[in-house]
């Protein structure tokens, strides 16, 4: 089990630390693990690596390295299922991640380690339920100046009192405005080899919701096409059985902000770009001349549009212009980037130039991987549609909000 | 610095004052000045600053009702209680109290601290105090109560089992209405008797009792109440039941089918688990849990953080390469992102490799050639291997030859030197594809080609083709003149040998060149070059056409190259299924929680600090130690019979002789040895002395390096051998014996009957870090026999070693 956890700043300083078993864990661990990390030139190592005397798993949030330990065998996703949970409450909780949020809040962030884990067993993670425990700091300095000497701080004693029926929600929730939204988020992966042609076409669909509704609200949220989904998971909310009869979600929320449902969608046909790269090399120059437009119609504009050109080691310099957007160059990273933002209607964006090459090369000996990047509001590129949410056993009616968006994940153009 | 340190002291001097002052101080506002002073304290703590010179001082201030000080309270005696166990003492008394508050938070966190201090003297009161938050009426402490019987068992087992928590702890876990109670009941038991059970009987059958039906059947019938850890505990207990009927497993699995379906991944992990223990022996609903399980790893692989989907990977990757035909439709999830770390990569181009079959291996052989134009070299290099280990694998191969000859012609020169090694392996599988092959590799320059291995290829390929390839004597030919600049005694090995071959093949072109090779390679420093020298040497003595018999007789096609991946060695690791040892794809490494060892504390005493500190391998838990390594003797007795390495100083296969027989001297040979003198001389070496061993009497291993070596030699040599310790109590008497014989010990274990030892022990005059010879000893003092396991580094001195180790072990008497 976890013996303990090191949250370490982007430079391997230990921020902070917390032993939850009698045998501490030296911080000289920290150093071992930062060494491994230098060693491989600043690439993350892998999420579990094993130590000379402790196993090690980590992960890394918006700069700040969450490192377990442990000198026993685990499963090993339940460590760092456990690490995403403490990363995600802290930064819930503290509203943001980073070293000096984290120094100017550790006495809570020591309380929450506390409750989040015991004798090295994940114990209560569920946000909700950490707010009873725990108050967020906004309300400590509010308790802290009304402090009077007498009462224990509001939280401590009615949330123990009554425990919940549902272990994600408290039975007390109350929220003067009622409201609930739901975000259709889908990421696309394709690949496209140097002839334009689809190698691989893939999307993942996540619905984010934020909860604030009063109560113990029961809601149900249908679909109009379930048939593209191919591999769903849940939020322990969601009860499966009403999904497998009737392909509807019914559940009763957390309070704030959690991960709905996600999915996997199947046969993926229409990328909305295409990217046509040419490149000819000779005599120590390529030539670069790059296209990009739509691939029919998404229904909604395409924003945000975005090429990385990452050049190989050969390449020295770059000449490059565009058509429509800005072509920057970073010489440290050999990484061209080409902003193009969205396609106008009467030009079709085109990058073209040359690259110069390492002297006593000739021709570019590796191909470059081009990424795309771009976003369509408004529209979930699978077509998944909700139909209608319904809500039951509470009195008001509250405001419900639906937006979907799809974004590039990893849209990558050979050459 | 100094004047920075010496800046702390006056703060932290001060900070004492002002705690001084405000104790017992009811002024109002003194509870804002205690946070703001507390806070202090603690900040100090975090970043590494020692202020145990506070603690009778915040012991002092502790009587508070702000929650958030009693907090603070807690973490900073948690943190100093073991290096002030008399300060401690005073905690207790405001912890009691606070286990009586009214409050039930307070009750809870205090007695949390209170189970935390480990500190010997407090078993009793820590005992009372369990015992009341057992019963308490909330839920929240009976939780913190439930886990501070886990505690207490590691600070004081006989406490622990004396006062009888474990009979109060099974009757929670099928009464508590609290769900999370339960489960911290069940995390503690389970603990607890895995550790008890070499102790007692009853913590045996108390553990039979937990896995039994009921108890499995009224946890999983409630398994939604539980909070997606809890699942996993539940499901790992699970995965331990055996039910008694088919039907049983059916309905385990309907009960847990939709724990498929949870967004947390663990809890997914935990379930595929259960679902591929319940069904290992029944084959084809196993093959029907592959079918369901498979979307929900695609998707947890596709969708969460790259930490996660490594994981999930990993796990997958085990699942791919024990059936990889189940997978062959879903080739294109292994597929690589460009953003994708190495190591994930890598792992995905093995699958790759693994799912290929005929209906895919067009598409899969185009993507891995994409990779091998990578910028990453480690990935080009993997991707040209995955082509041919595809190519070797599969019958139709014609798009893959091409495939590959394309390499070539890339001309980088590791990517031309991966594949010239692929190219020999092809060939010599399917020689109906020589003339193709042959026709291109002609054409690689030579001097382009710097690895040993391709080198060694190459100049094979050469010397078996040569009637293909018009230039090949003069290539050979520079090969020879450069010899001595050649480094890998494996590619001047490959070099006779294609000197010879062609020498039957072209004689007038090639005479001179043989010649040359066999004078060259009779001088070589090499032994194996050397005798390889001498023994065509002989041969040609012997006649050109019995040389040519022996050397180059007709060839049949090889069918099959041997499985680099050991079956067994994947199966073992399948039964690990969720564990860490999925990830490093190794089996579990016996890592050892020191609180845990006391059974097995090595006393310093054993160990002089001149000689080597006695490495504290980590022992803690006997049996995994022991568990761990008889495995993985089954599985290398297998391949090592007696005969093999047993017999090693009479015929030294080449790899193991390295550098312990000292190199021919010169003088022995004629120094215008060539062709001219084929006939007529007569060059004889005397045979090697036998090897004498010396041991080292300070060898140096530090025990990761033995449990790697452990794991990577094979035995080499078991046997038993009596050993009279009829009245061994400890392992003691026995290292510090072996010691004066040069053998160390590495870790042991074990309790009378029967003693565990890891030795090992260095050859004397071998370079540093190698000659080391480990040991496996078990000794049973009633039978008074000791079983003995060698593996040894150089197979030369095996024999002479274990004899060493049995005159050590016949000469101590206790």
């Amino acid at each position: 089990m976890i013996q303990c956890l090191f949250l370490l700043s982007d430079a391997g300083d230990v921020i902070l630390e917390k032993q939850w078993m009698g045998k501490r864990v030296e911080r000289s661990i920290c150093s071992w693990f930062w060494r491994q990390r230098s060693e491989k030139e600043d690439q993350d190592p892998p999420s579990v690596i094993a130590s000379p005397t402790h196993y090690l798993l980590h992960i890394v949030r918006e700069g700040v390295t969450f490192l377990a330990c442990t000198a026993s065998e685990m499963p090993p996703l339940l460590g760092i299922e456990f690490l995403c949970k403490v990363a995600s409450v802290l930064e819930n909780y503290l509203g943001g991640l980073n070293e000096d949020i984290l120094k100017d809040n550790f006495v809570i962030v020591y309380e929450i380690l506390d409750e989040m884990m015991d004798s090295g067993f994940p114990s209560t993670t569920e946000p909700s339920v950490l707010k009873e425990i725990i108050a967020p700091p906004n309300l400590v300095s509010r308790v802290l100046s009304v402090v009077t000497g007498t009462s224990s701080s509001l939280n401590a004693a009615s949330p123990l009192a009554t425990s919940s029926q549902v272990s994600w929600r408290a039975s007390n929730v109350k929220h003067s405005n009622n409201e609930i939204y739901f975000d259709l988020v889908e990421e696309m992966d394709a690949v496209f080899n140097r002839d334009g042609f689809v190698v691989k076409c893939e999307a993942y669909g996540e619905i984010q919701a934020t909860s604030r509704l009063s109560g113990m609200p029961e809601l149900s949220l249908t679909f109009a096409n379930t048939d593209i989904l191919h591999d769903v998971n849940f939020h322990p909310c969601v009860r499966y059985r009403a999904w497998e009869a009737d392909q509807m979600l019914s559940f009763i929320p957390p309070d704030g902000a959690f991960k709905l449902m996600s999915y996997r969608v199947k046969g993926l046909k229409n990328p909305p770009l295409f990217v046509r790269p040419q490149l000819s090399s000779g005599e120590g120059i390529c030539r670069v001349n790059v296209l990009v437009g739509l691939r029919g119609d998404p229904g909604k504009p395409v924003d945000a549009i975005i090429v990385q050109l990452p050049w190989p080691p050969s390449v020295v310099s770059t000449n490059l212009s565009a058509s429509v957007g800005t072509v920057t160059y970073s010489f440290s990273t050999k990484v061209s980037t080409w902003i193009i933002g969205r396609i106008p209607k009467d030009k079709s964006p085109c990058l073209s130039g040359t690259l110069q090459l390492e002297p006593g090369i000739n021709r570019l000996e590796e191909f470059p991987t081009f990424l795309v990047g771009f976003k369509i509001q408004g529209t979930a590129v699978s077509g998944l549609k909700v139909d209608k949410m319904d809500i039951r056993n509470v009195e008001y009616r509250p405001y419900k909000g639906f937006r979907a968006v799809t974004r590039a994940a990893s849209y990558e153009i050979r050459t | 610095m100094n004047a920075d340190s010496g800046h702390r002291k006056g703060e932290i001097a001060e900070l004492k004052s002002q705690l001084r002052q405000l104790a017992g101080s009811r002024a109002p506002g003194v509870e804002e000045v205690k946070r703001e002073l507390y806070k202090k304290v603690i900040s100090y703590m975090t970043i590494g600053i020692d202020v145990s010179s506070l603690f009778s001082e915040m012991v002092m201030c502790s009587a508070t009702s702000d929650l958030v000080v009693k907090k603070m309270c807690y973490l900073y005696v948690g943190n100093y209680a073991k290096v002030h166990p008399d300060l401690a003492l005073l905690t207790i008394n405001f912890l009691q109290r606070d286990c009586q508050d009214d409050d039930p938070m307070i009750r809870g966190l205090a007695l949390r601290s209170l189970c935390s201090l480990r500190v010997m003297n407090f078993v009793e009161y820590l005992v009372g105090s369990l015992r009341k938050g057992l019963k308490d009426n909330n839920g929240y402490v009976r939780q913190v109560a439930a886990m501070g019987v886990l505690k207490l068992y590691h600070i004081a087992p006989t406490a622990c089992i004396e006062n009888d928590f474990v009979a109060t702890l099974k009757s929670m876990l099928s009464q508590d209405p609290d769900a999370q109670v339960v489960a911290n009941c069940l995390c503690a038991l389970e603990e607890i008797l895995v550790l008890e059970r070499t102790n007692s009987d009853r913590a045996n059958k108390d553990r039979e009792m937990l896995h039994s039906k009921q108890i499995v059947f009224s946890l999983l019938n409630r398994i939604k109440d539980f909070s997606e850890w809890a699942q996993c505990l539940v499901l790992d207990m699970v995965s331990k039941y055996i039910p008694v009927d088919p039907n049983e497993t059916f309905d385990i699995m309907n009960l847990l089918e939709d724990r498929l379906q949870h967004s947390n991944s663990a809890v997914v992990l935990a379930t595929i688990k259960v679902f591929l223990q319940l069904t290992i022996s029944m084959a084809d609903v196993h093959q029907q849990v592959y079918e369901r399980i498979k979307a929900p790893l695609l998707t947890l692989i596709s969708s969460g953080s790259p930490e996660l989907s490594y994981a999930v990977l990993s796990h997958l990757h085990l699942l791919v390469m024990r059936a990889p035909i189940l997978f062959s439709s879903d080739y294109k999830h292994f597929y690589c992102r460009y953003s994708d770390p190495s190591y994930v990569k890598k792992l995905k181009i093995e699958m790759l490799t693994a799912v290929a079959s005929e209906s895919n291996m067009y598409e899969i052989v185009t993507e891995l050639s994409e990779y091998a134009a990578n910028v990453d070299v480690g990935i080009t290099r993997e991707a040209i291997r995955a082509v041919g280990k595809i190519a070797l694998n599969l019958c139709d191969v014609n798009a893959i030859v091409d495939r590959l000859l394309q390499f070539l012609e890339m001309e980088r020169d590791y990517v031309t030197a991966e594949t010239l090694v692929l190219v020999k392996d092809l060939v010599r599988k399917y020689p109906e594809w020589s003339h193709d092959c042959i026709a291109v590799v002609g054409n690689v320059s030579s001097k382009s080609i710097q690895e040993p291995k391709a080198k060694a290829a190459l100049i094979w390929m050469l010397g078996e083709y040569s009637h293909d390839m018009l230039d090949a004597p003069y290539v050979l030919e520079s090969f020879v003149d450069n010899w001595l600049e050649e480094d890998s005694p494996e590619v001047r090995l490959e070099l006779l040998t294609a000197a010879a071959k062609i020498f039957f093949k072209r004689p007038p072109e090639s005479q001179k060149l043989l010649g040359a090779a066999l004078a060259a390679a009779v001088d070589d420093p090499d032994q194996d070059v050397h005798d390889k020298g001498l023994f065509y040497y002989r041969l040609l003595q012997q006649g050109v056409q019995t040389a040519e018999s022996i050397v180059n007789p007709p060839k049949k096609a090889v069918s099959d190259f041997a499985d680099i991946q050991n079956s067994e060695m994947r199966d073992r690791i399948f039964d690990e299924f969720n564990s860490l040892s999925v990830i490093y794809r190794e089996p579990s490494y016996m890592f050892l929680d020191k609180e845990h060892r006391k059974l097995y504390e090595f006393s310093d005493e054993a160990a002089p600090t001149d000689v080597l500190p006695t490495q504290k391998l980590d022992a803690n838990d006997n049996d995994l130690l022991l568990g761990a390594f008889d495995k993985e003797e089954s599985q290398s007795g297998v391949s090592n019979g007696d005969d093999g390495p047993l017999s090693a100083p009479r015929s030294p296969s080449p790899t193991l002789l390295g550098d312990s027989v000292p190199p021919v001297s010169a003088s022995n040979i004629p120094a215008a040895f060539g062709i001219d003198d084929l006939l007529g001389l007569n060059i004889s070496t005397p045979p090697p002395p036998p090897p004498s061993l010396v041991l080292s009497s300070k060898p140096v291993l530090d025990s990761g390096t033995f449990q790697k070596k452990w794991s990577q030699l094979p035995v080499a040599l078991s046997f038993e051998h009596p050993i009279s310790a009829q009245s061994l109590k400890t392992t003691q008497p026995l290292l510090r014996h072996m010691q004066e014989k040069s053998v160390q010990c590495m870790a042991s274990g074990g309790q009378s009957p029967t003693f565990k030892f890891f030795f090992f022990a260095q050859k004397a005059d071998g370079m540093p870090g190698t000659g080391f010879f480990l040991v496996e000893c078990l000794v049973h003092t009633s039978a008074g026999k000791a079983s003995v396991k060698v593996k040894s580094e150089d197979s030369t001195f095996t024999a002479a070693f274990s004899d060493l180790f049995k005159s050590a072990l016949s000469s101590f008497i206790i």
